[in-house]
């Protein structure tokens, strides 16, 4: 357990060192949301409605994104090896490259969130209920991320093989994290988003548990 | 029933199932013509004779491709990968069949080709998922990482079966109701119906067997070949 | 016995990199792998520490291994102190990272992008020092060391094999001469 902070904390601070990586990331996903804004303005009613489905679209990508660069900066410096040849399971591994996405993925959302609501009108008014939803189905595209990310670490041609082996398993999430977003923002009671709710935590367990004992069969030798 | 040694042609087994799955196709067929149109559908139930089967084999040799993906991730034995291989690429044959079956049924029933409906939808979910686990077949040359990151996918892949049913469900609603239900146990159709029904399913059956061996078998000679 | 290899062949694509190859090690032993640039011995290295598979053959090994890469593999944006740090904790070691940082002539605090491949090997020489392995595999680890490095090298090599095995892989015979007890030839396949 202690590892998997470790290493989360380990890589968090070579990416607060490179930045560039980041904020890359974070400038696609603002240049994204504009460019949807743009194509789908500028009346409010389309923009409004159209919110939930662009936010969880362009998460799903930064996803990738950042999963893609949790293994890049082991396979750039050669240093994957050393992390495989730790005593006892891999499992680990996966673990804290998950957690150290999480801890990017989840203030680079919430700021994703803030952006939707600036340009599509998405209103903020239950922002708990938002950000649980956020966190839930964030953690839902990180736990498949991360495993397909470790598993394509050394192929050339990931970034287009990622997004597509991702995207046909996320379905779930997008549309419960969807659904959820379109119930707060619609001000539907709780009792009725609650299920999504449920759905997602679901899938994250699920797929957090099955990917962390895939993980050491796939990767070691 | 799947699993072959590495013969360098199909043995008698798979000769049986791909030899009486041909022969009792035509008198499936022939069933299907044969049973008595639906009370609300008319003549056009009959798609139903091939939706179903074609359906039933795309989930079960996913199903049988999970196992297998499975097997070959805890024991590293090439041949359970064949096996998955061979599954995977005879169920997305199925079910592309499946989904145009059922595209053909719900134009003139619904008035359009596709409708964002929970099975159609999962299906549909399914065949990319295993179409992507074909192209990361392609990606890799490493032969052991290919089975690995294949296995992997065939894994991962059908665990989402259950998760994406429910969530399209909830998501929206709109489907015949199913023909045989398998949670009650309650089956709502004619007998004549039912048995061209479960006649075809038999035949879909065996010749899935069938391909899958000899496509198994196809996968070991062209190892075979690579390793040489 | 740390280490056995039984009749392991491994093959990339069409081509064999060797074949049939059988040896074993004790503790206290030093093995040196001698042949021309590519006749195998990194993938040997690697096939004993575990990240590869033999084609045919068997593997066995007891106790933990770690590889040293030619060049060695680092992360150029954390300290030599930091590294040490993380590499003790991944592991579960304990060290004085501080006595391997001043006995190794390496400043702690400088990012590893300004290290020179010297620098760089000296450091990773603490490192399998500090982390203890069972059995050092060495890949060319004299190269980029100067007159003081190589002395370093040497002092290493006889405190690995106290309680150790090593492998290494070299082009250089006078230091295989001195610090082997076994030498394997690998010819060009």
């Amino acid at each position: 357990m202690r590892r998997v902070w470790l290493l989360a904390l380990r890589d968090l601070r070579l990416e607060v060192r490179d930045r560039a990586g980041v904020l890359s990331v974070l400038a696609f996903f603002g240049v994204m949301l504009f460019v949807m804004a743009l194509a789908l303005g500028p009346e409010e009613a389309p923009l409004r409605r159209a919110a939930p489905g662009v936010l969880w679209v362009a998460l799903a990508f930064m996803s990738t994104l950042l999963a893609t660069r949790a293994f890049a900066l082991e396979v750039e410096e050669n240093t994957l090896d050393d992390l495989l040849l730790t005593p006892g399971g891999k499992e680990w591994v996966y673990l804290g490259k998950l957690l150290f996405q999480l801890l990017l993925l989840l203030p680079l959302s919430a700021l994703a969130l803030l952006l939707s609501a600036g340009l599509f009108y998405l209103p903020l008014a239950r922002a708990p209920a938002l950000l649980l939803t956020l966190a839930l189905g964030v953690l839902g595209y990180a736990s498949v991320a991360t495993f397909y990310a470790g598993l394509l670490a050394r192929l050339r041609g990931r970034e287009v093989l990622l997004p597509l082996l991702l995207f046909s398993l996320v379905v779930p999430v997008v549309l419960a994290s969807v659904r959820a977003t379109v119930g707060l923002a619609e001000g539907l009671p709780l009792e009725e988003v609650a299920p999504w709710w449920q759905l997602l935590l679901v899938f994250d367990l699920v797929y957090i548990t099955a990917s962390a004992l895939l993980f050491p069969l796939v990767l070691e030798g | 029933m799947l699993k072959t040694q590495t013969p360098s042609r199909p043995d008698a087994l798979t000769w049986v199932f791909l030899g009486l799955g041909l022969l009792l196709l035509p008198l499936g067929l022939y069933l299907a013509l044969a049973a008595p149109p639906d009370v609300n559908q008319g003549y056009l139930v009959r798609i139903m004779y091939l939706h179903v089967p074609t359906a039933w084999v795309g989930y079960l040799a996913f199903f049988v491709t999970f196992l297998y993906s499975l097997l070959y991730l805890f024991r590293q034995d090439p041949r359970h990968d064949r096996v998955a291989l061979a599954s995977a690429e005879i169920g997305l044959v199925f079910m592309g069949l499946a989904l145009v079956t059922g595209m053909l049924w719900a134009r003139p029933t619904w008035g359009v080709y596709w409708t964002w409906e929970p099975r159609l939808t999962t299906t549909a979910i399914l065949f990319a998922v295993y179409l992507g686990y074909f192209l990361l077949r392609g990606a890799i040359e490493d032969p052991e990482l290919r089975r690995k990151a294949a296995a992997a996918v065939g894994v991962l892949g059908f665990l989402n079966v259950p998760i994406s049913y429910m969530s399209v469900k909830w998501w929206r609603s709109l489907h015949q109701t199913q023909s045989i239900d398998l949670t009650t146990g309650r089956i709502h159709m004619d007998p004549a119906m039912l048995q061209a029904l479960l006649f075809n399913l038999l035949v879909f059956t065996l010749l899935y067997l069938g391909f899958t061996r000899f496509r198994a078998m196809v996968a070991a000679l062209e190892e075979a070949k690579e390793e040489a | 016995m740390l280490l056995r290899l039984e009749a392991v062949s491994k093959r990339f694509g069409q081509d064999w990199v060797f074949r049939d190859l059988s040896l074993s090690l004790k503790r206290g032993e030093v093995v040196a792998l001698l042949g021309p640039n590519g006749s195998g011995k990194t993938t040997l290295l690697r096939l004993m520490a575990g990240l590869l598979k033999p084609t045919r053959g068997r593997v066995v090994r007891q106790g933990r291994a770690l590889f040293l890469p030619n060049p060695p593999a680092f992360h150029r944006r954390l300290t030599a102190r930091e590294h040490l740090l993380f590499d003790l904790g991944f592991h579960g070691v304990a060290g004085d990272w501080e006595a391997a940082l001043t006995r190794f002539a390496l400043p702690p605090d400088l990012p590893l992008a300004a290290f020179s491949s010297g620098m760089k090997k000296r450091l990773a020489l603490a490192r399998l020092l500090l982390l203890r392995p069972d059995l050092w595999l060495l890949d060319e680890p004299e190269t980029a060391l100067d007159q003081e490095g190589r002395k370093l090298l040497l002092e290493v090599l006889e405190e690995a094999r106290r309680d150790a095995g090593v492998v290494l892989a070299t082009h250089d015979r006078a230091l295989a001469e001195a610090v082997a007890d076994r030498a394997v030839g690998l010819g060009a396949a």
